[in-house]
């Protein structure tokens, strides 16, 4: 990059299904307050802001004309992305472009969704080609359930490992304050939980939540000068597929796989050859049990339909090797578009070591978050906490 | 932490919104043979080879232009499926499915893309299976309307049984 950009600041708000008590202003400005505060910062030293979420999720459009007294853009440069699933993260992205090519030194990324507002799957059926396939659409539920499918039929899976990863997000929730499923659950909690399209059962899936997540960007004069601890974004990667091309759920295919792809080049970004020791927590985009598991092969942290046997043998628990999503990840909260953010802003705190209850207990030095959304696109995200680490 | 509700107005209401799609030269080609002669046609890409269905002016890969059209057979192969619960809403019609039923994921045969759509078995985990051979259920001549609903659903092809069992 062409300046160092470190995270300074960030902030999220209490994730739950119903807030009826705000709207999506108020609600916004609860995560932009707590980034500014965790950032000692104010709104005047911010350059820009930039905003994203899904859109039409709350049945509004320009959501960032709608809340600009509460995203703080009210007179200053701001710009508005919607990229689906992935869309915190690009403006992720989005803001340290900004800051690393010299046009802003501080820039407010924001990442909101009050699911509650909207009808999610009917307005999801609009990414649907209306001639081509739309009867059938509106239900990530069904995407994921074929790459359960797939992956049983591929390696051998069994239900049983979807469920280990259902009970080890609900208990990493369980540790983190925010989250919004925080529950107490087995493996047979998960299988006798109520199928919804098999194999993928309610509590497979992520919830619907309410919420939003808000990270400061900073140039290395400021991160120096007012962070004590800046975390630095030390690559980034992002990679498109088509758009109805389905086969990505087939996990046998022999076409790209576009998370994969995105690992392979973020990875050589960094001279990365054993990602499992060179990150020492990752925060992934995980909406379904399934996704999770192909993570793992898709990231290489083990090889080709061995994704079950990591999380048989509890590699990836909050105290294992590899941790994955100390925080509780999509399927404990998804507020969608700041669900990629709280990966970014979740990694950070586990560098800073101000993760609270689910705190790795290891040192993170460096920290890899993901996300998704549409058919397989894909951006990356990767930390360190310190810039020549 | 939240506020505890006590009187918050929170108003249902539905947006409508009407509009016109234009289908383009590509779809409109597949669509008009499905519908008037019940056969399939994808496009080949000059460059990679891949069969892309549905159709579309360049591919995404090469970024060329999609020329040499290709039928289709119209069997293929299942390669992901679910069994639906949920009472999912047709979007296009604005009606539920109703649940259980399959629906899933075929190859067909010499195409690079896949296609979903619903799949006539019992909503039974014995009964459908990745790698099941399925063929393409057409709406009667006459009744077609050109969308993909011109295929009613995929249905298994005879005498196979479900490896392993």
């Amino acid at each position: 990059m062409k300046r160092n950009v470190a995270i300074v600041g960030g902030g999220q708000t209490y994730h739950r299904a119903r807030r009826h008590d705000v709207d999506q202003a108020e609600m916004v400005n609860e995560a932009v307050r707590a980034a500014l505060k965790d950032a000692g910062m104010t709104m005047d030293e911010m350059d820009m802001v930039v905003l994203g979420n899904m859109e039409f999720f709350e049945g509004t459009h320009m959501t960032d004309c709608w809340l600009v007294h509460a995203t703080g853009a009210y007179g200053r440069q701001g710009l508005k992305i919607t990229t689906g699933g992935t869309v915190g993260a690009t403006v992720v992205c989005a803001g340290a472009h900004l800051v690393a090519s010299g046009l802003c030194d501080r820039v407010l990324c924001i990442g909101f969704e009050k699911q509650e507002e909207g009808d999610t799957g009917a307005i999801l059926s609009g990414v649907a080609n209306p001639l081509w396939g739309r009867s059938m659409a509106g239900a990530a539920v069904g995407y994921f359930a074929m790459m359960g499918s797939s992956y049983m039929a591929a390696w051998g899976a069994k239900e049983e490992h979807s469920a280990m990863v259902a009970v080890k997000a609900r208990q990493n929730a369980r540790k983190n304050k925010y989250a919004h499923l925080k529950l107490d659950i087995t493996v047979e909690d998960v299988l006798n939980s109520r199928m919804l399209a098999w194999p993928i059962r309610m509590l497979d899936m992520c919830p619907a939540s309410n919420g939003a997540c808000a990270v400061i960007l900073a140039d290395d004069k400021t991160a120096k000068d007012r962070c004590r601890k800046p975390v630095w974004i030390r690559a980034m990667e992002t990679a498109h597929n088509e758009q109805f091309e389905l086969d990505w759920r087939d996990v046998k295919t022999k076409r790209p796989i576009f998370s994969k792809v995105c690992a392979g080049r973020i990875y050589g970004r960094l001279g990365v050859s054993d990602p499992k020791t060179y990150f020492d927590v990752f925060e992934i985009y995980e909406p379904a049990t399934w996704a999770e598991l192909v993570w793992y092969e898709d990231l290489g942290l083990c090889g080709p339909g061995e994704g079950f046997r990591l999380i048989e043998e509890g590699k990836t628990n909050i105290d294992g090797p590899i941790p994955v999503n100390p925080s509780g990840g999509v399927l404990s909260t998804n507020c969608i578009g700041a669900s990629a953010m709280l990966r970014v802003w979740e990694a950070a705190l586990q560098i800073r070591g101000d993760a609270g209850g689910h705190q790795v207990p290891k040192e993170v030095r460096r920290a890899l978050t993901t996300a998704y959304g549409g058919t397989n696109w894909t951006v990356m995200i990767a930390l360190s906490g310190a810039l020549d680490d | 932490m939240t506020a505890r509700e006590t009187e918050w107005i929170s108003i249902p209401m539905t947006v409508d919104v009407p509009y016109r799609f234009a289908a383009g030269r590509y779809l409109t080609k597949t669509l008009t043979q499905l519908r008037d002669n019940g056969r399939i046609f994808a496009v080949e890409c000059p460059r990679c080879r891949r069969i892309q269905l549905p159709p579309r002016i360049v591919c995404a890969q090469c970024h060329v232009r999609n020329g040499r059209w290709v039928e289709l057979p119209l069997e293929g192969t299942l390669v992901a499926f679910t069994i639906m619960f949920l009472p999912l809403t047709d979007p296009t019609t604005g009606k539920p499915h109703e649940p259980p039923f399959v629906y899933g994921s075929v190859r067909l045969d010499g195409c690079d893309s896949v296609l979903d759509h619903l799949i006539h078995a019992e909503p039974d985990r014995g009964k459908v299976w990745v790698g099941m051979r399925c063929r393409v259920v057409l709406r009667p001549p006459g009744e077609r309307v050109g969308d993909l609903s011109d295929i009613v659903h995929f249905e298994p092809l005879p005498d196979q049984s479900r490896p392993g069992s």
